[in-house]
């Protein structure tokens, strides 16, 4: 199943070729009409996972903008049997963020102190309504890491948390955060492929 | 999968965002020249997708879609206009058929080769790279003398953003971080390699980055490579 956005009124009619995977094969047949309407049904989506990761609304709309242009070009390589079209075109989005989050740069941005938004904007994919097979089967396995790892998974997912800002918010070394991190992602591999 | 466990770590990282900033571009850097680990990120990264679904919504900027639309058609990559670059394209392009089956996502950039062996006693020893955003677009053509211990770089259709630079790095596993090459001017840019062991240089992978104007302040990519090829040696 495919979320395409949630917020009501923000559906198109479900006419042949307008859900997203029909979009992004017209897109790929260069169909400017088709990527208007893909944004219009994705754009909030796409720019709520770059914008908390970014924290800076400039940078967040510059890196949306090279998303979709990204999107565009590539709307071709899209491959329904690899996820959904949401989360093929939120992963594009989502790299682009962590690329200006992760630039090298002097006085790399890791040495400085976050800022967190309050606990409660932190995203709770538990929460969601609506979920997809995939989403739940990920949740599913999600939810077998202890309390404090599947937070840094998730913070890391949806606020592009670096290792250090974790240690800092879980008052723990670094190389703890790494330790559990690497733990926690083998767990949720063999848990996907059980 | 030959892949180590280290390195499917460091995908998962890649995938999830937690690798340092140095970290993250040696592995960009690195998924380009090998395929198992491409495959690996690929892999952590339809993993951790379905999440995004539940990321809440947040309108973004009006009159931003105008913009896309702007640059979707600025984008559009111009024809190479000599006719060497267009032979050396036309000659890649069974080896982009066989690189995009492998790695349809290839993060920010596809790498270019020049799928043209050459017998391994041919002198002299030259060599040529076409570094490239993805398989349509041809920006940088970069020619290699082993002998003369020259590079040449040669802007095919690329053209720096305005108020920014070009600049050329030399990535190795071999040199530990990346090594400026110079800034790429508007017409072509000749480097001395008289200080790489020649081997390196064969193997090494080379992009360009956009930089404040005249370069990297600090003699480090100041973010990630825009155009990316490696050097394939050219028939006499």
């Amino acid at each position: 199943m495919t979320i395409r956005g949630e917020a009501p009124g923000r559906r198109a009619p479900a006419a042949a070729g307008d859900d997203l995977a029909g979009l992004l094969s017209r897109i790929a047949a260069r169909d400017a009409a088709a990527f208007a309407a893909l944004y219009r049904q994705t754009s909030a989506k796409l720019y709520g996972t770059v914008a908390r990761i970014l924290n800076r609304g400039d940078a967040a709309a510059d890196v949306l903008q090279e998303a979709y242009v990204r999107i565009w070009e590539r709307a071709g390589e899209f491959d329904p049997l690899k996820g959904s079209p949401l989360a093929w075109m939120a992963t594009i989005a989502r790299n682009r963020a962590l690329d200006e989050v992760r630039r090298v740069r002097p006085g790399s941005l890791e040495d400085q102190p976050e800022s967190f938004e309050p606990a409660a904007d932190d995203v709770d994919p538990l929460a969601a309504r609506a979920r997809s097979e995939e989403l739940a089967r990920l949740m599913d396995c999600l939810q077998r890491l202890d309390d404090e790892k599947r937070a840094i998974v998730l913070l890391a997912y949806y606020r592009g948390s670096s290792r250090e800002a974790l240690a800092r918010r879980f008052g723990r070394p670094v190389a703890t955060i790494k330790t559990w991190l690497h733990r926690s992602l083998a767990q949720l591999r063999d848990c996907l492929a059980s | 999968m030959t892949i180590t466990p280290d390195d499917d770590f460091a995908a998962a990282e890649y995938a999830l965002g937690t690798l340092a900033p140095v970290e993250r571009a040696t592995l960009a850097a690195r998924r380009l020249r090998e395929p198992e680990l491409d495959e690996a990120i690929r892999a952590w990264e339809t993993r951790l997708a379905p999440l995004a679904e539940a990321a809440p919504e947040i309108e973004p900027p009006r009159d931003l879609l105008p913009a896309i639309e702007a640059s979707i058609r600025a984008a559009r990559p111009e024809a190479p206009s000599n006719a060497a670059v267009a032979a050396l394209r036309r000659s890649l392009g069974r080896w982009r058929a066989a690189a995009i089956a492998a790695s349809v996502l290839a993060a920010v950039l596809a790498i270019g080769f020049v799928a043209r062996e050459m017998s391994r006693q041919s002198v002299p020893r030259e060599y040529v790279a076409i570094l490239q955003k993805d398989a349509a677009s041809p920006a940088f053509e970069v020619t290699v003398n082993l002998d003369k211990q020259e590079l040449t770089v040669r802007p095919v259709a690329a053209h720096a953003p305005p108020g920014k630079s070009y600049e050329l790095w030399i990535i190795d596993a071999k040199l530990g971080a990346p090594r400026s090459l110079g800034v790429i001017g508007e017409t072509s840019h000749a480097a001395n390699l008289s200080g790489y062991d020649p081997v390196v240089v064969e193997n090494a992978t080379f992009a360009v980055t956009v930089e404040p104007p005249g370069g990297s302040p600090d003699g480090k990519p100041s973010g990630p490579p825009v155009f990316v090829g490696k050097l394939t040696p050219v028939e006499p």
